[in-house]
């Protein structure tokens, strides 16, 4: 067996709200109600689950067996997925290799959180001695660093950025599920003139913590064609990488582990950059996305800006771009927010977009970014490469 | 006349918790003294402090006084403090390229906007925390050496200005 012998048969997803009123298990349910919907899956079939490490859940070290508790589960296989917002892509590829060695054989894959209206996060890291103390307030004083750098290194428009942010705010507006606040158009000028948090770090470059959950159902492609499911979407290639070069002092941070993971992933896919049908990056930042086309080979090291000049990113332009909004403009479910770019990708596979389906459905590719290390790039990248199944 | 950064002097500093196997650095900087573990196998620094060095996986590390000497790697300009930084900005959080090849992540202060750039020369300096260690921080290295000379600080720094 192999990755693609796995297949998502099913997604769902909540609205993103800027507060839930609901508890995060609740909306665990209306996820595990939909997945059974719609696909007529009895519960007692569900064996398996891998579920976020979620901010609401932070601190209770039993966070997933609390969880299938709640949601009544009886499962043969189970694990908390903690590699923060390469989660929910990083569970396919788990889920994938837990049905292949016969863990288990259909698997609920839960992102939720609610980190707004419930965040019990206690981080035991380098932050408390080391970034803290400095003023350091989180990820968008790690990402002034990082900006200037690039800044320094190759030049920075914000116009670019500018262009990416708008792309990705025209689609969460044609999203019904996108956080209502954020379904507003925004100009060049709003961009630019936005407040800055840490400069050149603007607001708009920022996504705005809020509340929501999302989720798979994965099995055996066999199965599915079983079980009549043959409409699914399948994960053709996978790459992640974790902490790269810890034994480097001195990093260029312009450059991020998803070089190694996008080389793995598009090569076990066998496609190239230029064969992709839309791209979902994982965007807690306007300039991660930059990064990441550099970083996947969309572009060359250096020349995202002006890649992003010459390339249309909406939903029937040259490259869909995060045809949901993405995070930064539909809302960041807290560490839920991966699912949110993910289920995008699976939704344009299903061919269920709606008014913002794209055209190539020969494929899609979903990223992950995962924890801030200190003084370097990201923790944690992850490329996930989907394919339609039928 | 370009924007003074906040000096971060008049802030309510809180206590450092440190995990056990970086105390060696803290309590070197009840003396202002800057320690830096140094992995003997490979002859490199690393920092921040681990239980164990970064290029090995050997514990047989050893800490090392260093100056602290250095140059600007990348700077961001804080306008939005958290806890006891809140009402301070703006101010200027600085990964500075030790000369022994380490990067550390310190305030930099005594500095106005229009001398913030890569590559900028800086020095330690440290100010006090409620049980007797130090934070590092930096300051350009011209500071510095006007204040050996007994010049002081010129006043126009100390208010922020525009």
């Amino acid at each position: 067996m192999a990755l693609r012998d796995a297949a998502i048969v099913a997604y769902a997803e909540t609205k993103i709200v800027e507060k839930s009123d609901r508890d995060i298990w609740d909306i665990g349910a209306e996820i595990l109600e939909s997945l059974l919907d719609k696909t007529g899956i009895d519960k007692a079939e569900i064996d398996g689950m891998l579920v976020n490490a979620a901010l609401t859940g932070a601190g209770n070290c039993f966070w997933a067996q609390s969880t299938v508790d709640y949601l009544g589960l009886e499962l043969e296989f189970l694990q908390s997925v903690d590699i923060g917002g390469c989660s929910a892509a990083g569970a396919v590829a788990r889920a994938a290799a837990a049905i292949d060695t016969g863990l288990c054989s259909t698997v609920f894959l839960l992102n939720a959180d609610t980190p707004v209206a419930e965040n019990n996060l206690n981080l035991r890291s380098y932050v408390r001695e080391w970034s803290t103390p400095h003023g350091i307030i989180g990820p968008p004083a790690d990402f002034g660093l990082l900006a200037t750098r690039y800044a320094h290194q190759f030049g920075l428009d914000y116009t670019s950025l500018a262009k990416l942010a708008i792309a990705q705010r025209n689609h969460a507006i044609l999203n019904d599920n996108a956080c209502e606040k954020l379904r507003k158009p925004i100009s060049v000028d709003d961009y630019l003139n936005s407040r800055m948090i840490a400069e050149p770090i603007r607001l708009l470059d920022c996504v705005m913590p809020c509340d929501g959950g999302n989720g798979l159902l994965v099995m055996s492609r066999a199965q599915a064609k079983r079980k009549g499911l043959d409409k699914h979407v399948v994960p053709i290639g996978y790459g992640e990488k974790t902490n790269l070069s810890p034994g480097t002092n001195i990093v260029d941070v312009t450059v991020s582990g998803h070089a190694a993971a996008g080389q793995k992933a598009f090569k076990t896919a066998g496609i190239a950059p230029k064969d992709v049908g839309s791209f979902h990056p994982y965007d807690d930042f306007i300039i991660a996305i930059m990064i990441q086309l550099e970083m996947l080979g969309f572009c060359k090291h250096g020349q995202g800006c002006s890649f992003i000049k010459n390339t249309d990113f909406n939903f029937d332009g040259d490259l869909p771009l995060n045809t949901s909004g993405g995070q930064i403009s539909a809302g960041q479910a807290g560490l839920a927010g991966g699912g949110t770019n993910l289920i995008e990708g699976v939704r344009q596979l299903f061919g269920e977009a709606g008014a913002r389906q794209v055209k190539n459905t020969n494929n899609a590719v979903v990223t992950g970014i995962g924890h801030i290390p200190y003084g370097r790039n990201w923790g944690t990248s992850v490329v996930l490469v989907l394919a339609p199944g039928n | 006349m370009s924007e003074m950064m906040n000096d971060l002097e008049a802030l309510a500093r809180e206590q450092v918790k440190p995990f056990a196997f970086s105390r060696p650095y803290w309590e070197a900087t009840r003396q202002k003294k800057l320690l830096v573990q140094y992995c003997r196998r490979t002859g490199q620094y690393q920092f921040y402090p681990r239980p164990t060095s970064v290029f090995t996986g050997r514990r047989d590390l050893e800490w090392r006084e260093v100056s602290g000497a250095g140059e600007v790697f990348s700077y961001t300009i804080a306008q939005r403090g958290r806890g006891p930084f809140r009402g301070h900005e703006p101010y200027v959080i600085a990964t500075i390229k030790l000369d022994i090849g380490i990067n550390v992540i310190g305030n930099l202060v005594h500095c106005k906007r229009d001398d913030l750039r890569i590559g900028l020369r800086v020095v330690p300096c440290w100010t006090p925390l409620p049980g007797g260690e130090h934070i590092l921080m930096f300051e350009p290295a011209r500071q510095a050496a006007s204040k050996t000379a007994g010049a002081g600080r010129p006043a126009a720094q100390k208010r922020q200005s525009s």
